[in-house]
């Protein structure tokens, strides 16, 4: 465990009107729970309601609308949240469509998403989260910096005040390509701030993945995936490979300043952090590109354990959320991975499969059937 | 109503709310503010020598013969100036900007005060310029883009960032007190 031994737990659930549940509520044990029930029964909505209520966003769909029942105005999800070091905490998220979230922690109303979410609280496992290997590189960039924000102190501000000088520096170059009134050299002060920026961006993603490297090798082996299993940070622009995290910001500058012909020609800025990529696979075998739905699953889920493994060790045990992916495994690999997750945090596992067992699979599992055991109302 | 609800901060509600209160008062204050509205729109005008608001020819402050010329800070808005002046810590002059460099809302340099900025130090004997832009990354932008405008003209100087006089160290927000450590200062 980590250096206070901490773990994120949920103990207590309400949802209101969220995909098909109208009103539901679920009291969660400290280790591990499944939810066993027929495909559509509801499984995957109750763990979409645990994310929405940690980190206010679904892992399976971008559009909040998406998860409002049919017909109905709006969401509601609450959970009781133990935040490690501060006890519980009642948190409660809204949605309504053209509105918008409301958000409140034990009552009060909270305006920022940033100030209310919590990063590092939830690892979700969806079948949606391929992406993380086999997706386009932003998604494998989100799925390093959701970990990073709860690893590497002022990560999150160092990512979106990079966001926004960004923007600034590719509005300028695209109204000094139309002679609107900009020169390109007035992009100095945009790259002195994306250099300061990028340059904590660089230096957190480089200790991330040194830090996940091991962990992800052993848990892509121990899952019956590849021996020599990695992940590498492919950083952008890579001529600046070599240079130190102390050199990192000025080189990224005197870059950046070098490159406002080619950048305004192109009407954005073509290198830099916002196109790092993280390599996947074993060997020199890229598994973003290369593998097979089930060597990018298990992939994933060593990636996952990889997360879950720094997390606890530089912050707190997440809460581990395993949205079916049981009836893809092997029962070999199933066993690896419920001993990997029994680590005495708390892990949701969903499943439809009947020939999983889980009373005799996973020790000490609390099963839940759904919808027969959750507390809903029609 | 509808003109009240034009003003920030004010919604539908606060607009009623206000109406309202005007109808009920007695009319000669409701004149009062009236006449108040039509001087503000009729004989405030920008002051032409550092762009805040000014009644007369100048502004009060580039009025004052006392004030030390040697010293011009430079703030987005005349709003900046009045926080500013109630420290009492501060006796040169003005310059407003306008605004803040925000390619994304089309400000370039050219849509602020920096040509007046920058004839201002060359006529009126400037020997700092203190930046007071603010703390936002586009008060930053700005503060480079004049840092680099002015160097080996005048001495450059920005506003410190840090910690707030009276508060806890423990609830300072992380970014806030990095900002006070980069800028930590030698104490003997």
């Amino acid at each position: 465990m980590g250096p206070s031994g901490a773990s994120w737990r949920v103990s207590a659930l309400e949802l209101r009107d969220v995909r098909s549940w109208h009103r539901a509520s679920l009291v969660l044990g400290p280790g591990v729970t499944v939810l066993t029930g027929h495909n559509g029964a509801g499984k995957t909505s109750l763990v979409e309601a645990v994310v929405l209520a940690a980190v206010g966003a679904s892992p399976r769909s971008g559009q909040m609308g998406d998860l409002v029942r049919h017909g109905e105005r709006a969401l509601h999800v609450r959970a009781t949240l133990a935040v490690p070091g501060r006890g519980e905490t009642v948190r409660d998220l809204g949605y309504q469509p053209r509105v918008g979230r409301r958000l409140a922690e034990d009552g009060v109303p909270v305006a920022s998403l940033a100030a209310w979410r919590r990063p590092g609280s939830v690892l979700v496992f969806v079948p949606e989260e391929l992406r993380a290997v086999k997706g386009p590189p932003a998604a494998r960039r989100r799925g390093l910096d959701r970990v990073l924000e709860a690893v590497v102190p002022g990560f999150t501000e160092a990512v979106a005040t990079y966001g926004a000088a960004l923007a600034q520096r590719n509005a300028l170059l695209r109204r000094a390509k139309t002679g609107d009134g900009a020169a390109v050299a007035d992009a100095a002060p945009w790259e002195a701030q994306m250099a300061a920026a990028g340059a904590a961006v660089t230096r957190g993603r480089r200790q991330g993945i040194a830090m996940m490297a091991a962990p992800f090798a052993r848990w892509l082996a121990d899952l019956g995936g590849a021996s020599g299993g990695a992940v590498r940070l492919e950083a952008s622009p890579s001529r600046l490979d070599g240079v130190g995290d102390d050199g990192w910001q000025d080189a990224f500058r005197a870059y950046l300043a070098d490159r406002r012909g080619r950048d305004a020609a192109a009407g954005m800025t073509l290198a830099g952090p916002h196109r790092d990529d993280l390599w996947i696979g074993w060997d020199d075998f890229d598994a973003r590109r290369l593998g097979s739905q089930g060597e990018q699953r298990t992939a994933a889920l060593a990636l996952l354990l990889a997360h879950r493994d720094l997390l606890r060790e530089r912050a707190a045990r997440p809460i581990l959320l395993l949205d079916d992916v049981f009836s893809e495994l092997d029962p070999g690999r199933r066993h690896a991975l419920v001993e990997a997750v029994t680590d005495g945090g708390q892990t949701i596992i969903t499943t439809a499969d009947t020939g999983f067992e889980p009373q005799r699979e996973v020790p000490g599992a609390v099963v839940v059937r759904v919808p027969d055991d959750v507390d809903a109302a029609a | 109503m509808a003109e009240l609800s034009r003003l920030p901060g004010i919604g539908a509600r606060s607009a009623q709310r206000l109406a309202f209160h005007l109808l009920r008062q007695p009319s000669e204050r409701s004149l009062a503010l009236a006449a108040a509205l039509t001087g503000l729109a009729e004989r405030i005008h920008p002051c032409p020598r550092c762009f805040s608001f000014a009644e007369d020819e100048l502004c009060p402050i580039c009025a004052d013969q006392r004030r030390d010329p040697s010293l011009l800070c430079v703030v987005e808005e005349p709003s900046a100036i009045l926080p500013i002046e109630r420290t009492s810590e501060y006796r040169g002059y003005y310059h407003v900007l306008g605004g803040a460099l925000s390619p994304i809302d089309g400000v370039d340099p050219d849509d602020l005060r920096i040509a007046e900025l920058l004839a201002r130090v060359e006529a009126e004997g400037v020997a700092e310029v203190v930046i007071a832009t603010n703390p936002t990354m586009t008060g930053e932008a700005t503060a480079l883009y004049l840092a680099d405008a002015l160097r080996g003209k005048v001495r450059i100087t920005r506003l410190a960032s840090g910690l707030p006089v009276g508060a806890d160290l423990e609830h300072a927000d992380e970014l806030t007190l990095g900002r006070a450590l980069l800028g930590r200062r030698e104490l003997a």
